[in-house]
């Protein structure tokens, strides 16, 4: 202070006040800054957080245990740090502020805005294995959730939907006796996103020899099931086959090339369905989301009229005098969460459904229950409840208004009594379809081809199956992994691989929930999640500490909400449908 | 821990600096005592709380990524603070304890970074011994470059050998240089260390100093590379050589603002606590020569190979040119162990050798401008050299930016990157360029103008800079698209 006093005096007159100014200056900016900064602290520190993430559909990390081991190997600090990094109060507000600023760093020519096109290499890539877990301990854990939740209070039940919410989704089935195969590559297909004016689209890479095998797959159930069962084929094409600017087409595969090359290696035995032109026709309607990477309930509709006609069954035109249309506004699928878009998030749509007013019918679902890595650790007894579930609440998850998503078998039964039983295999598109069915068959079953653990010829025999519909989209039906999970189909173990079930608890009360424990399945294309994780990883201080960030998979499915939104569902089949056996 | 992420931001900075206060409060009262009772005589550690305070948080922050690389990093500080108490132990300063202090440093560094690319250039030559998998521990090339600074001017006299071990470990250790940079000398801090006056001005420019830093590296770099991990990382036959070059130039800028921001957040931390660090970047980009970018660029590594390789090899007076190809084979290898990093410092080399016997000399005769597209060019096609570490995928891309791979020579995607990011090119190109000093400049011209307006003006677009920065950076960490961190090779 000595020094400094002294030097002060030294200083002529004209410079005090300049440094008097100079130290005006710092107490203002210094305060202002404290403030703002602490008070930025506190509300990262302090206000409520929460536990998931509506906006990308997955939970946020969780504060971890601290243990010795987990702090000596740093993994408690990095989880410490990710809660942090991940768990923000108000966190999807703040995302879509941050995604709105990220549009200043420049301009979309041409309204077009391409996310990873091009760069995704069109090759081989190996993916993890999957994990396969023992039934025993995870299944007694869902017992226990499930007596839990069975006496929670029904409030209690809404949140449990809510958060119900899955992780990241690599689809595999994982039989405990035997692993798949190691070679058990995926083939990304996708080419990336591009977001044309409001529509997002994801673009084709296409593959001529996967198409082919596909096809012969097929023609090996035909050959396992004879005669009796007709064969079908339906490949949908997706929206990038109608959409997509001329400018972008070189990284845009034609489906039309890829479809006809399946069609031509199946024998006269399948019959080969013509999606692609009963949809061509309406391209001018919403045939397919903007936001989402599905069809829309119109552009199965007409997907499902060519089938019929090709099955020659009776088929339930769409008119206001046979289907109840129930529309949910605000829907923004998929596809904000793949590409952080904010033309997508500014541009929701409607979800639109039709429900059937004039047949009777009655649904059961046999729920898959999933560990980590969605590994298929059990089977729910059967659970009666309707085909239309309402997730107008969680409004990116709409598509999971079918059947509540993929990780099931559904059986539907309907009054219409006319000896044809369909089974259907398929992918997240193939959620539309049914909802025109209902007056074509009498029987229909609803298969996923990643989560089906029986013997496929021995199911369908037993079933009584007359007719077989393979409905995939263009992108699936040219992915190795798809051709791979038929073929086990038909391999797989005579007995079901699945032998544990939920306990008796349970059982007893058909709405069960299976709580938090059942990681869900989702619909979406598991390559796309894949290569998602890859990109858009965060790395920190070494590319070995990768952490899930906002852009991963937002799997856009829930397990059938058997909970209080079932108990309501339930009621109303008690009440409007009368099964007649 | 790294500095741009929300956790250190407002969990761990907030807490060091409540505590840093309380502990300047606490030294000032024993520093009272003490005066009283030894007739104000200052002693050799005037901040002992605060000085406690930030070992015990950079002990934490260093843990924090790497708990037990720390026993590492103390290890090597006990054996340094005896080296150089050895060196210093009699009049003559000690030859052999540099040595053996030296000799550990480079020992450190050659087993924990280099092991595996030794071993694995050996095996080149046909053997084939196990190559051992060792993940550097962070920070490891900086904190033995300080040691040696620290050694080398114990020896030369320069600097008194510290005689309390803990304020060697707070020398290394600091956390707001000890990852990242810049390379800080001993002298620089050595009197800071022991007493430093911290007053509301430092705080004040060191904090706003943070805030550009920050807003830098996560504004302007994690945006950038996006753009160039998503042209240079990909597939190398499907990039068009307009995506290669604007990859590359996205690089350019990515690399600049990611280091220099760091630097500027070392350098503004550094201040609020009361000590001055050196500069590390200068504008490197508006160099008109490759010599003079590289006394622009990461200056504090630039002087360490000056002074303690360049110079005690001889410098300029004996065998100039090997001096300089050993100080740049070393300043490339320092960046990685790998080959092209190598590469790439022995390519700076190369040009500066020929710089100096011709455009050096002829420099003031050739337009600016042509001095500045040269540099630029040799500077941006170096950070080709330096990204890839593949030589194999380096040679392909060479190709590419020069339109002779048989690649497309523009595409749309190049071109939907390009004006989906040329708000942010542009931007990066004027942060680039010394706008900062200027503005500086009217803030000082302002504190002497006779009226308070245009103080006042100053210091509201300080603050609000200062929030803007802060808010927009945080709202792009919450919203997590890239933060890299690119010195765990270094």
């Amino acid at each position: 202070m000595k020094k400094r006093s002294a030097e002060l005096k030294t200083l002529s007159r004209y410079q005090t006040t300049d440094r008097k100014k100079k130290r005006n200056s710092d107490i203002v900016y210094v305060a202002v800054i404290s403030v703002f900064f602490a008070a930025m602290a506190a509300a990262i520190l302090f206000m409520p957080r929460s536990d998931e993430s509506q906006l990308e559909q997955r939970k946020l990390a969780k504060f971890p245990e601290i243990t010795v081991g987990a702090v000596l190997n740093g993994s408690f600090m990095d989880d410490v740090t990710l809660f942090f990094r991940d768990n923000v109060p108000m966190r999807d507000d703040l995302m879509v502020t941050a995604a709105r600023l990220q549009e200043f760093t420049g301009f979309r020519s041409n309204d077009i805005k391409l996310h990873n096109v091009a760069i995704v290499e069109a090759e081989e890539i190996q993916i993890e294995p999957p994990v396969t877990e023992t039934a025993a301990e995870p299944v007694t854990e869902v017992t226990a959730a499930a007596a839990a939740e069975a006496a929670a209070p029904p409030a209690a039940d809404v949140s449990a939907v809510e958060t119900a919410a899955p992780v990241t989704e690599t689809t595999h089935v994982t039989e405990e006796t035997e692993p798949p195969p190691e070679d058990d590559n995926v083939n990304i297909l996708n080419n990336g996103i591009a977001v044309v004016g409001n529509r997002a689209l994801m673009l084709y890479g296409g593959n001529f020899s996967v198409g082919e095998a596909y096809a012969q797959v097929i023609e090996k159930y035909k050959k396992a099931l004879g005669d009796k069962v007709n064969v079908y084929c339906m490949v949908v094409p997706t929206s990038s086959e109608f959409y997509c600017p001329e400018s972008i087409s070189p990284y845009n595969a034609s489906q039309l090339d890829n479809i006809e090359n399946i069609y031509s290696h199946l024998s006269e035995d399948v019959v080969s369905v013509d999606a692609y032109s009963a949809l061509q026709l309406h391209t001018n309607e919403n045939i397919y989301f903007r936001t989402d990477h599905h069809w829309t309930s119109l552009g199965a509709y007409y997907a499902a009229r060519a089938f019929a006609e090709a099955a020659d069954v009776p088929f339930t035109e769409l008119s206001t005098a046979e289907y109840d249309m129930r529309t949910v506004e605000g829907y923004v699928g998929t596809m904000y969460g793949y590409t952080q878009d904010i033309e997508i998030k500014n541009n929701p749509e409607d979800f639109v459904y039709y429900v059937p007013k004039n047949i009777d019918y009655k649904v059961t679902y046999y729920n898959y229950i999933l560990g980590d890595g969605n590994a298929i650790l059990g089977m729910s007894d059967p659970i009666n409840a309707d085909f239309f579930l309402d997730f107008s609440k969680s409004k990116s998850s709409l598509y999971c208004t079918f059947m509540g998503g993929d990780a099931k078998i559904t059986h539907i039964h309907t009054s219409t009594g006319n000896g044809r039983r369909l089974a259907i295999f398929k992918d997240s598109y193939g959620n539309a379809l049914p909802q025109f069915l209902f007056g074509s068959f009498e029987d229909i079953y609803i298969m996923d081809m990643r989560y089906f653990t029986y013997n496929a010829e021995d199911y369908l025999k037993e079933k009584g199956i007359t007719d077989l519909l393979f409905a995939n989209n263009t992108f699936h039906a040219t992915t190795r992994s798809t051709v791979k999970y038929y073929e086990r189909m038909l391999t797989q173990g005579r007995t079901p691989a699945v032998t544990t079930t939920v306990a008796p608890a349970a059982a007893s009360t058909p709405v069960t929930s299976k709580a938090e424990t059942q990681k869900t399945a989702s619909g979406t294309f598991s390559e796309m999640a894949e290569k998602k994780t890859e990109t858009s990883k965060v790395t920190e201080k070494a590319a070995e500490t990768t952490t899930t960030v906002p852009a991963a998979e937002p799997p856009q499915t829930t397990t059938v909400p058997e909970t209080s939104e079932t108990v309501t569902e339930t009621a109303e089949i008690t009440e409007n449908t009368e099964i007649t056996e | 821990m790294i500095f741009a992420d929300l956790f250190f931001l407002y969990i761990f900075l907030p807490a060091v600096l409540i505590l840093y206060v309380f502990a300047g409060f606490a030294d000032k009262f024993i520093g009272k005592l003490r005066r009283r009772n030894r007739r104000g005589r200052f002693s050799a550690n005037e901040n002992p709380v605060t000085n406690a305070v930030l070992i015990a948080a950079s002990l934490l922050f260093y843990a924090w990524g790497e708990p037990v690389y720390i026993l590492l990093m103390i290890f090597s500080v006990i054996v340094n603070y005896a080296a150089g108490l050895l060196i210093a132990r009699k009049e003559q300063p000690s030859k052999a304890a540099l040595a053996a202090g030296v000799t550990f440093n480079i020992a450190l560094i050659c087993v924990f970074k280099y092991s595996g690319f030794l071993i694995g250039t050996v095996n080149l030559l046909g053997l084939s011994l196990p190559v051992p998998d060792i993940i550097p521990p962070v920070g490891i090339s900086f904190y033995t470059f300080q040691s040696i600074s620290y050694l080398a001017d114990v020896y030369r006299g320069d600097v008194k050998a510290q005689k309390n071990p803990f304020l060697i470990l707070l020398y290394i250790s600091m956390f707001p240089q000890l990852i990242a940079g810049p390379i800080v000398r001993y002298g620089t801090i050595a009197e800071e260390i022991i007493f430093r006056n911290l007053t509301l001005s430092d705080v004040s420019e060191g904090s706003f100093r943070f805030f550009i830093g920050l807003g830098k590296k996560v504004i302007l770099a994690n945006q950038l590379s996006v753009i160039s991990e998503q042209f240079l990382d990909g597939n190398l036959d499907g990039l068009s050589t307009a995506g290669a070059w604007l990859g590359l130039i996205a690089f350019t800028f990515q690399i600049y603002f990611d280091f220099s921001g760091y630097s500027d957040m070392a350098i503004g931390m550094g201040r609020c606590f009361g000590f001055r660090f050196d500069e590390n970047f200068n504008y490197p980009y508006i160099s008109r020569s490759i010599t003079e970018f590289w006394r622009r660029w990461h200056i504090s590594l630039g002087s360490f190979f000056r002074d303690y390789v360049y110079i005690p090899l001889g410098g300029n007076r004996r065998h100039q040119p090997l001096n300089l190809a050993i100080v740049w084979f070393l300043t490339g290898l320092w960046h990685g162990a790998s080959w092209n990093f190598v590469l790439w410092g022995l390519y700076f080399g190369v040009i500066i050798i020929f710089e100096k016997y011709t455009l050096l000399k002829i420099a003031d005769k050739i337009p600016k401008v042509f001095l500045h597209i040269y540099s630029i060019i040799l500077i941006v096609f170096g950070w080709g050299i330096f990204y890839f570490e593949d030589i194999g995928r380096l040679g392909k891309f060479v190709k590419i930016i020069f339109g002779a791979s048989g690649n497309a020579l523009y595409d749309i995607v190049a071109q939907n990157a390009f004006t989906g990011n040329l708000y942010l090119l542009i931007a990066a190109v004027i942060c680039s360029l010394p706008i900062g000093k200027l503005i500086r400049k009217g803030y000082e011209n302002s504190l002497k103008a006779k009226s308070g307006a245009a103080a006042a003006a100053f210091t509201f677009g300080k603050a609000a800079a200062s929030v803007l920065l802060l808010t927009v950076s945080t709202l792009l960490l919450i919203s997590g698209t890239n933060n890299p961190f690119l010195y765990f090779r270094f």
